[in-house]
Protein backbone atom coordinates (compact mmCIF):
# COMPACT_ATOMS: atom_id res chain seq x y z
CA UNK A 1 0.00 0.00 0.00
CA UNK A 2 1.34 3.34 -0.65
CA UNK A 3 1.01 5.77 1.76
CA UNK A 4 1.18 9.74 1.51
CA UNK A 5 5.08 9.97 2.97
CA UNK A 6 5.75 7.46 0.34
CA UNK A 7 4.41 9.73 -2.57
CA UNK A 8 6.54 12.42 -1.15
CA UNK A 9 9.46 10.48 -0.72
CA UNK A 10 9.12 9.53 -4.04
CA UNK A 11 8.54 12.75 -5.73
CA UNK A 12 11.79 14.41 -3.79
CA UNK A 13 13.73 11.43 -5.51
CA UNK A 14 12.27 12.55 -8.84
CA UNK A 15 12.99 15.73 -8.38
CA UNK A 16 16.63 15.08 -7.11
CA UNK A 17 16.99 12.69 -10.31
CA UNK A 18 15.61 15.09 -12.73
CA UNK A 19 18.23 18.22 -11.14
CA UNK A 20 21.19 16.15 -10.79
CA UNK A 21 21.46 13.01 -12.17
CA UNK A 22 23.55 14.01 -15.47
CA UNK A 23 26.26 15.83 -13.20
CA UNK A 24 26.47 12.19 -11.44
CA UNK A 25 26.45 10.56 -14.31
CA UNK A 26 29.35 12.40 -15.11
CA UNK A 27 31.09 12.72 -12.44
CA UNK A 28 30.93 8.39 -12.74
CA UNK A 29 32.23 8.30 -16.35
CA UNK A 30 35.09 11.02 -15.30
CA UNK A 31 36.23 7.63 -12.67
CA UNK A 32 35.08 4.40 -13.57
CA UNK A 33 35.16 2.21 -17.01
CA UNK A 34 32.19 3.40 -19.42
CA UNK A 35 30.60 0.34 -19.06
CA UNK A 36 30.52 0.35 -15.46
CA UNK A 37 29.46 4.07 -15.45
CA UNK A 38 25.77 3.73 -15.19
CA UNK A 39 25.75 0.51 -12.77
CA UNK A 40 27.89 2.49 -10.41
CA UNK A 41 25.93 5.71 -10.67
CA UNK A 42 22.44 3.83 -10.35
CA UNK A 43 24.18 2.09 -6.86
CA UNK A 44 24.63 5.67 -6.27
CA UNK A 45 21.10 6.87 -6.28
CA UNK A 46 19.69 3.27 -4.56
CA UNK A 47 21.92 5.07 -1.63
CA UNK A 48 20.44 8.40 -1.95
CA UNK A 49 16.76 6.61 -2.26
CA UNK A 50 17.52 4.91 0.87
CA UNK A 51 18.42 7.97 2.95
CA UNK A 52 16.10 10.08 1.45
CA UNK A 53 15.31 11.50 4.36
CA UNK A 54 18.80 12.25 5.18
CA UNK A 55 19.28 14.42 2.13
CA UNK A 56 19.84 17.59 2.50
CA UNK A 57 18.00 20.35 0.28
CA UNK A 58 19.43 22.51 -2.28
CA UNK A 59 22.22 24.11 -2.71
CA UNK A 60 23.63 21.32 -0.37
CA UNK A 61 21.63 17.83 -2.13
CA UNK A 62 24.36 17.87 -5.07
CA UNK A 63 27.47 17.89 -2.62
CA UNK A 64 26.01 15.07 -0.40
CA UNK A 65 25.59 13.42 -3.20
CA UNK A 66 29.17 13.43 -4.27
CA UNK A 67 29.94 12.77 -0.89
CA UNK A 68 28.03 9.38 -1.78
CA UNK A 69 29.46 9.11 -5.21
CA UNK A 70 33.05 9.21 -3.87
CA UNK A 71 32.53 6.11 -1.17
CA UNK A 72 30.71 3.92 -4.03
CA UNK A 73 33.12 4.73 -6.59
CA UNK A 74 35.82 3.63 -4.09
CA UNK A 75 33.93 0.69 -3.33
CA UNK A 76 33.79 -0.17 -7.06
CA UNK A 77 37.79 0.53 -7.56
CA UNK A 78 38.28 -2.29 -4.95
CA UNK A 79 36.14 -4.79 -6.96
CA UNK A 80 37.16 -3.87 -10.37
CA UNK A 81 41.11 -4.50 -8.91
CA UNK A 82 39.77 -8.07 -8.17
CA UNK A 83 38.06 -8.00 -11.25
CA UNK A 84 41.69 -6.69 -12.74
CA UNK A 85 43.26 -9.49 -11.63
CA UNK A 86 40.70 -12.14 -12.93
CA UNK A 87 41.75 -10.15 -16.38
CA UNK A 88 45.05 -10.93 -16.21
CA UNK A 89 44.10 -14.59 -15.80
CA UNK A 90 41.74 -14.31 -18.87
CA UNK A 91 44.86 -12.41 -20.72
CA UNK A 92 46.94 -15.69 -19.97
CA UNK A 93 44.57 -18.09 -21.43
CA UNK A 94 44.68 -15.47 -24.44
CA UNK A 95 41.80 -14.03 -23.64
CA UNK A 96 41.59 -9.93 -23.93
CA UNK A 97 39.10 -8.11 -21.72
CA UNK A 98 36.96 -5.27 -23.70
CA UNK A 99 39.17 -1.63 -23.98
CA UNK A 100 37.33 0.96 -22.73
CA UNK A 101 36.18 2.81 -25.37
CA UNK A 102 35.41 6.47 -23.81
CA UNK A 103 39.38 7.01 -23.14
CA UNK A 104 40.28 5.52 -26.50
CA UNK A 105 37.79 7.91 -28.46
CA UNK A 106 37.56 11.37 -26.29
CA UNK A 107 41.26 11.90 -25.68
CA UNK A 108 44.03 12.54 -27.60
CA UNK A 109 46.97 10.89 -26.43
CA UNK A 110 48.55 13.91 -24.06
CA UNK A 111 45.83 14.22 -22.62
CA UNK A 112 45.11 10.85 -21.91
CA UNK A 113 48.46 10.54 -20.09
CA UNK A 114 47.34 13.52 -18.16
CA UNK A 115 44.40 11.81 -17.18
CA UNK A 116 46.47 8.90 -15.94
CA UNK A 117 48.79 10.87 -14.01
CA UNK A 118 45.61 12.28 -12.40
CA UNK A 119 44.41 9.04 -11.73
CA UNK A 120 47.81 8.16 -9.97
CA UNK A 121 47.39 10.43 -7.65
CA UNK A 122 46.39 9.12 -4.02
CA UNK A 123 42.88 8.73 -3.19
CA UNK A 124 42.06 11.64 -1.20
CA UNK A 125 44.36 14.19 -3.56
CA UNK A 126 42.84 12.83 -6.87
CA UNK A 127 39.10 13.39 -5.68
CA UNK A 128 40.02 16.71 -5.03
CA UNK A 129 41.81 17.41 -7.94
CA UNK A 130 39.04 15.75 -10.06
CA UNK A 131 36.38 17.48 -7.79
CA UNK A 132 38.25 20.74 -8.53
CA UNK A 133 39.18 20.59 -12.13
CA UNK A 134 36.49 18.22 -14.03
CA UNK A 135 33.46 18.87 -11.98
CA UNK A 136 34.36 22.31 -11.50
CA UNK A 137 33.47 23.08 -7.92
CA UNK A 138 34.36 25.88 -5.72
CA UNK A 139 37.02 24.94 -3.24
CA UNK A 140 34.73 26.00 -0.33
CA UNK A 141 31.99 22.61 -1.54
CA UNK A 142 35.03 20.03 -1.85
CA UNK A 143 35.93 21.38 1.54
CA UNK A 144 32.72 20.45 2.78
CA UNK A 145 32.61 16.83 0.87
CA UNK A 146 35.80 15.63 1.98
CA UNK A 147 35.21 16.92 5.84
CA UNK A 148 38.46 19.26 5.40
CA UNK A 149 39.21 22.98 6.00
CA UNK A 150 39.22 25.45 3.09
CA UNK A 151 43.15 25.71 3.89
CA UNK A 152 43.68 21.68 3.61
CA UNK A 153 42.02 21.43 0.45
CA UNK A 154 44.08 24.48 -0.79
CA UNK A 155 47.28 23.04 0.42
CA UNK A 156 46.00 19.75 -1.16
CA UNK A 157 45.68 21.25 -4.89
CA UNK A 158 48.64 23.10 -4.57
CA UNK A 159 50.61 20.10 -3.57
CA UNK A 160 49.33 17.66 -6.48
CA UNK A 161 49.64 20.37 -9.15
CA UNK A 162 53.07 20.27 -7.77
CA UNK A 163 53.47 16.48 -8.35
CA UNK A 164 51.72 16.36 -11.60
CA UNK A 165 54.23 19.02 -12.68
CA UNK A 166 57.16 17.24 -12.36
CA UNK A 167 55.26 13.95 -13.97
CA UNK A 168 54.30 16.33 -16.82
CA UNK A 169 56.90 18.22 -17.58
CA UNK A 170 58.09 16.40 -21.02
CA UNK A 171 54.22 17.41 -21.95
CA UNK A 172 55.40 21.02 -22.32
CA UNK A 173 56.37 21.79 -25.82
CA UNK A 174 59.38 24.47 -26.37
CA UNK A 175 57.28 27.27 -28.44
CA UNK A 176 59.47 28.22 -30.49
CA UNK A 177 60.99 31.87 -30.83
CA UNK A 178 59.26 34.33 -33.71
CA UNK A 179 61.12 34.41 -37.13
CA UNK A 180 63.67 37.45 -36.68
CA UNK A 181 63.53 39.65 -39.84
CA UNK A 182 66.68 39.57 -41.50
CA UNK A 183 68.29 43.37 -41.95
CA UNK A 184 66.73 44.74 -45.19
CA UNK A 185 64.36 42.34 -45.89
CA UNK A 186 60.22 43.01 -46.15
CA UNK B 1 55.68 24.74 -15.45
CA UNK B 2 53.38 27.07 -13.52
CA UNK B 3 50.05 26.46 -11.68
CA UNK B 4 47.86 27.73 -14.14
CA UNK B 5 50.02 25.65 -16.99
CA UNK B 6 49.24 22.55 -14.99
CA UNK B 7 45.48 23.65 -14.27
CA UNK B 8 44.50 23.97 -17.53
CA UNK B 9 45.72 20.54 -18.83
CA UNK B 10 43.98 18.92 -16.19
CA UNK B 11 40.87 20.40 -17.27
CA UNK B 12 41.60 19.80 -21.02
CA UNK B 13 41.90 16.25 -19.94
CA UNK B 14 38.51 15.86 -18.79
CA UNK B 15 37.35 13.19 -20.59
CA UNK B 16 33.74 14.48 -20.22
CA UNK B 17 33.91 18.29 -20.11
CA UNK B 18 30.17 18.96 -21.00
CA UNK B 19 27.65 16.41 -19.15
CA UNK B 20 24.82 17.07 -21.47
CA UNK B 21 26.69 15.23 -24.10
CA UNK B 22 25.25 11.97 -21.75
CA UNK B 23 21.98 12.35 -22.85
CA UNK B 24 18.60 11.85 -20.49
CA UNK B 25 17.92 8.75 -18.98
CA UNK B 26 14.60 8.11 -17.38
CA UNK B 27 14.18 7.98 -13.56
CA UNK B 28 14.78 4.62 -12.24
CA UNK B 29 11.22 2.48 -11.09
CA UNK B 30 11.52 2.56 -7.63
CA UNK B 31 8.71 1.27 -4.96
CA UNK B 32 8.24 0.82 -1.61
CA UNK B 33 8.50 -2.85 -2.02
CA UNK B 34 12.03 -2.71 -3.64
CA UNK B 35 13.14 -0.46 -0.95
CA UNK B 36 12.42 -2.92 1.84
CA UNK B 37 13.54 -5.85 -0.07
CA UNK B 38 16.72 -4.25 -0.94
CA UNK B 39 19.53 -6.70 -0.24
CA UNK B 40 22.53 -5.05 -1.18
CA UNK B 41 24.64 -3.95 1.83
CA UNK B 42 24.70 0.30 1.49
CA UNK B 43 27.97 0.52 3.84
CA UNK B 44 30.32 1.96 2.09
CA UNK B 45 34.41 1.12 2.60
CA UNK B 46 37.28 2.81 2.09
CA UNK B 47 39.58 2.00 -0.90
CA UNK B 48 42.63 -0.32 0.03
CA UNK B 49 40.81 -2.36 2.16
CA UNK B 50 41.55 -1.17 5.72
CA UNK B 51 43.67 -2.33 8.05
CA UNK B 52 42.18 -6.00 8.39
CA UNK B 53 44.04 -6.91 5.64
CA UNK B 54 47.63 -7.57 7.27
CA UNK B 55 46.11 -7.06 10.88
CA UNK B 56 46.96 -10.62 11.79
CA UNK B 57 50.14 -10.58 11.79
CA UNK B 58 50.87 -7.23 13.56
CA UNK B 59 48.03 -9.04 16.24
CA UNK B 60 50.59 -11.84 16.36
CA UNK B 61 53.35 -9.74 17.00
CA UNK B 62 51.26 -7.85 19.92
CA UNK B 63 50.59 -11.38 21.53
CA UNK B 64 54.32 -12.14 22.04
CA UNK B 65 54.79 -8.48 23.30
CA UNK B 66 52.01 -8.85 25.74
CA UNK B 67 53.69 -12.51 27.04
CA UNK B 68 57.21 -10.61 26.99
CA UNK B 69 56.31 -7.91 29.20
CA UNK B 70 59.43 -6.68 31.44
CA UNK B 71 62.64 -6.55 30.18
CA UNK B 72 66.41 -5.41 29.46
CA UNK B 73 65.57 -1.59 28.12
CA UNK B 74 67.84 -1.12 25.28
CA UNK B 75 68.12 2.85 24.15
CA UNK B 76 69.55 3.71 21.05
CA UNK B 77 72.71 5.28 21.04
CA UNK B 78 73.19 7.59 18.12
CA UNK B 79 73.63 11.03 16.80
CA UNK B 80 71.00 13.42 17.45
CA UNK B 81 71.01 14.14 13.49
CA UNK B 82 71.71 11.00 11.72
CA UNK B 83 73.62 11.80 8.37
CA UNK B 84 71.62 11.01 4.95
CA UNK B 85 74.11 8.24 3.02
CA UNK B 86 72.97 7.46 -0.53
CA UNK B 87 71.56 4.28 -1.08
CA UNK B 88 71.93 4.22 -5.38
CA UNK B 89 69.83 1.00 -7.14
CA UNK B 90 67.53 0.78 -4.59
CA UNK B 91 64.75 -1.53 -5.40
CA UNK B 92 60.87 -0.28 -4.65
CA UNK B 93 59.13 -2.27 -1.94
CA UNK B 94 55.94 -3.53 -3.75
CA UNK B 95 55.58 -7.20 -2.29
CA UNK B 96 52.67 -8.07 0.33
CA UNK B 97 53.45 -6.59 4.06
CA UNK B 98 54.97 -9.47 6.24
CA UNK B 99 56.97 -10.34 2.33
CA UNK B 100 60.63 -11.29 3.35
CA UNK B 101 63.56 -8.52 2.32
CA UNK B 102 66.85 -9.66 1.46
CA UNK B 103 69.79 -7.72 1.61
CA UNK B 104 70.29 -4.67 -0.24
CA UNK B 105 69.27 -0.93 -0.81
CA UNK B 106 64.99 -0.75 -0.95
CA UNK B 107 62.67 2.19 -1.87
CA UNK B 108 59.66 2.97 0.26
CA UNK B 109 56.72 5.39 -1.18
CA UNK B 110 55.92 7.69 1.87
CA UNK B 111 52.46 8.78 -0.07
CA UNK B 112 51.88 6.27 -1.64
CA UNK B 113 51.70 8.17 -5.10
CA UNK B 114 54.23 6.23 -7.24
CA UNK B 115 53.66 9.53 -9.89
CA UNK B 116 55.46 11.84 -7.33
CA UNK B 117 59.07 11.40 -6.57
CA UNK B 118 58.70 11.26 -2.52
CA UNK B 119 60.79 8.31 -1.09
CA UNK B 120 62.59 6.90 1.29
CA UNK B 121 65.93 4.66 0.66
CA UNK B 122 67.57 2.65 2.95
CA UNK B 123 69.83 -0.68 2.92
CA UNK B 124 69.02 -3.68 5.41
CA UNK B 125 72.35 -5.52 5.85
CA UNK B 126 71.23 -8.09 7.86
CA UNK B 127 69.34 -10.92 7.55
CA UNK B 128 65.72 -11.45 8.97
CA UNK B 129 63.86 -8.16 7.71
CA UNK B 130 60.56 -8.11 6.13
CA UNK B 131 57.80 -5.56 4.51
CA UNK B 132 56.21 -3.06 6.44
CA UNK B 133 54.45 -1.69 3.53
CA UNK B 134 55.97 2.02 3.82
CA UNK B 135 58.80 0.61 5.32
CA UNK B 136 60.84 -2.55 6.94
CA UNK B 137 59.91 -4.99 10.34
CA UNK B 138 62.59 -7.32 12.38
CA UNK B 139 59.88 -9.89 14.22
CA UNK B 140 61.39 -13.07 15.70
CA UNK B 141 59.06 -16.23 16.67
CA UNK B 142 56.16 -14.94 18.43
CA UNK B 143 56.27 -16.08 21.87
CA UNK B 144 60.37 -15.99 21.71
CA UNK B 145 60.61 -12.07 21.28
CA UNK B 146 59.48 -9.13 20.26
CA UNK B 147 59.86 -6.74 16.92
CA UNK B 148 61.78 -3.43 15.75
CA UNK B 149 60.29 -1.32 13.02
CA UNK B 150 61.15 1.74 10.70
CA UNK B 151 58.65 3.57 8.84
CA UNK B 152 58.15 6.38 6.24
CA UNK B 153 55.05 7.89 6.09
CA UNK B 154 53.40 11.12 5.12
CA UNK B 155 50.52 10.81 7.74
CA UNK B 156 47.19 11.73 6.84
CA UNK B 157 44.78 11.09 9.76
CA UNK B 158 45.99 11.29 13.63
CA UNK B 159 43.22 10.45 16.10
CA UNK B 160 42.13 12.79 18.44
CA UNK B 161 42.18 10.75 21.77
CA UNK B 162 45.50 9.36 20.40
CA UNK B 163 45.50 5.72 21.39
CA UNK B 164 42.24 5.93 23.31
CA UNK B 165 40.65 6.41 19.83
CA UNK B 166 38.54 9.11 19.15
CA UNK B 167 37.87 10.09 15.51
CA UNK B 168 40.36 10.55 12.46
CA UNK B 169 41.71 13.77 12.37
CA UNK B 170 43.70 15.17 9.56
CA UNK B 171 46.52 15.72 9.72
CA UNK B 172 48.58 19.02 9.62
CA UNK B 173 49.94 20.41 6.26
CA UNK B 174 53.30 21.14 8.02
CA UNK B 175 55.68 19.14 9.99
CA UNK B 176 55.56 21.37 13.26
CA UNK B 177 51.94 20.90 12.93
CA UNK B 178 52.05 17.13 12.72
CA UNK B 179 54.56 17.23 15.69
CA UNK B 180 52.37 18.87 17.70
CA UNK B 181 49.45 16.19 16.55
CA UNK B 182 51.35 13.42 17.96
CA UNK B 183 52.44 15.37 21.23
CA UNK B 184 49.28 15.50 22.22
CA UNK B 185 48.45 12.02 21.59
CA UNK B 186 48.37 10.84 25.35
CA UNK B 187 51.58 9.02 25.07
CA UNK B 188 54.60 9.24 27.87
CA UNK B 189 57.07 11.62 26.59
CA UNK B 190 60.44 10.06 26.86
CA UNK B 191 61.99 13.26 24.98
CA UNK B 192 60.12 16.20 24.20
CA UNK B 193 59.45 17.63 21.57
CA UNK B 194 62.91 19.30 19.90
CA UNK B 195 63.27 21.20 16.85
CA UNK B 196 66.28 19.26 14.83
CA UNK B 197 67.94 18.78 11.62
CA UNK B 198 67.55 14.91 10.27
CA UNK B 199 67.94 12.92 7.30
CA UNK B 200 68.67 16.00 5.36
CA UNK B 201 65.74 18.21 5.89
CA UNK B 202 64.08 20.32 8.89
CA UNK B 203 61.86 19.84 11.18
CA UNK B 204 60.76 18.06 15.15
CA UNK B 205 61.98 15.46 16.96
CA UNK B 206 59.67 13.16 19.84
CA UNK B 207 60.37 10.06 21.67
CA UNK B 208 57.21 8.57 22.88
CA UNK B 209 56.65 5.40 25.44
CA UNK B 210 53.71 3.60 25.13
CA UNK B 211 51.75 3.72 28.65
CA UNK B 212 49.85 1.28 30.09
CA UNK B 213 45.96 1.01 28.68
CA UNK B 214 47.47 2.03 25.04
CA UNK B 215 49.11 -1.22 24.67
CA UNK B 216 47.76 -4.36 22.83
CA UNK B 217 44.47 -2.50 21.62
CA UNK B 218 43.11 -2.01 18.10
CA UNK B 219 42.86 1.85 18.75
CA UNK B 220 45.14 3.32 15.76
CA UNK B 221 46.68 6.44 16.35
CA UNK B 222 47.59 7.64 12.88
CA UNK B 223 46.96 6.64 9.13
CA UNK B 224 49.06 7.04 5.83
CA UNK B 225 50.61 6.22 2.53
CA UNK B 226 50.70 2.71 2.22
CA UNK B 227 49.97 2.30 6.07
CA UNK B 228 46.16 2.15 6.57
CA UNK B 229 46.30 2.48 10.24
CA UNK B 230 48.99 2.31 12.80
CA UNK B 231 48.94 0.90 16.60
CA UNK B 232 51.06 -0.10 19.13
CA UNK B 233 51.81 -3.54 20.75
CA UNK B 234 53.53 -3.02 23.91
CA UNK B 235 53.25 -1.14 27.49
CA UNK B 236 57.05 0.22 27.42
CA UNK B 237 57.54 0.21 23.68
CA UNK B 238 59.68 2.45 22.61
CA UNK B 239 58.76 4.67 19.18
CA UNK B 240 60.85 7.78 18.44
CA UNK B 241 59.64 10.48 15.51
CA UNK B 242 61.23 12.52 13.23
CA UNK B 243 58.50 14.91 11.53
CA UNK B 244 60.27 16.49 9.12
CA UNK B 245 59.32 19.16 6.06
CA UNK B 246 60.41 17.67 2.48
CA UNK B 247 59.98 20.10 -0.04
CA UNK B 248 56.91 21.15 1.69
CA UNK B 249 55.75 17.69 2.43
CA UNK B 250 55.77 16.44 6.39
CA UNK B 251 57.41 13.46 6.45
CA UNK B 252 57.15 11.40 9.17
CA UNK B 253 60.17 8.86 10.09
CA UNK B 254 58.75 6.58 12.83
CA UNK B 255 61.66 4.01 14.45
CA UNK B 256 60.13 1.65 17.42
CA UNK B 257 61.43 -1.35 19.31
CA UNK B 258 60.74 -2.91 22.16
CA UNK B 259 61.60 -2.68 25.84
CA UNK B 260 62.78 -6.51 25.79
CA UNK B 261 64.15 -6.10 22.42
CA UNK B 262 67.45 -7.80 21.35
CA UNK B 263 70.71 -5.96 21.82
CA UNK B 264 70.86 -6.89 18.72
CA UNK B 265 67.84 -6.02 16.58
CA UNK B 266 68.06 -2.52 17.76
CA UNK B 267 71.92 -2.22 16.49
CA UNK B 268 70.49 -3.51 13.18
CA UNK B 269 67.66 -0.51 13.11
CA UNK B 270 69.95 1.85 14.24
CA UNK B 271 72.28 0.23 10.65
CA UNK B 272 69.21 0.83 8.89
CA UNK B 273 68.26 4.23 10.31
CA UNK B 274 71.72 5.57 9.23
CA UNK B 275 71.36 4.66 5.56
CA UNK B 276 67.81 6.14 4.77
CA UNK B 277 67.91 9.12 2.42
CA UNK B 278 64.72 10.53 2.13
CA UNK B 279 64.28 12.39 -1.96
CA UNK B 280 61.68 15.16 -2.40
Amino acid sequence: MTTTVDTERRARFEAIWAEHSLKVRAYCVRRVPSHDADDVCAEIFLVVWRRIDEVPPSPKTLLYIYGIAGKVVSNHTRSFRRRSRLDEKLRNLGVAPPADPAFLVVQSSDDAVVADAVRNLSRKDREIVMLYAWEDLPRDDIAEIMGMTRSAVDQRIRRSYQRLARVLEPLIKPIPSPPVAEEGAI
Amino acid sequence: MTHDQIDRMVRQANPLPEPSALGPVDVPVLTTERRMDMQTDDRVMDEGGGRNRWRGPLVGIAAAAVILVAGLVFFLTREDNPVAKPAPNATRIDSEPGAPLSLGAYFVDPDGVEATTLGGTFVIGASGWANLASGAIKQVVVGEGSYVSLLVVEVDRVWSQGCQGGVPVVAGTSAEAVADQFAAAGLTTREALAPVTAFGHDGYHLVVEIPAGCANTEGTIWSGGNYPGRFYHAEGQVVEFWFLDVDDTPVMVEASWMAESPEEDVAELKALIDTLVITP
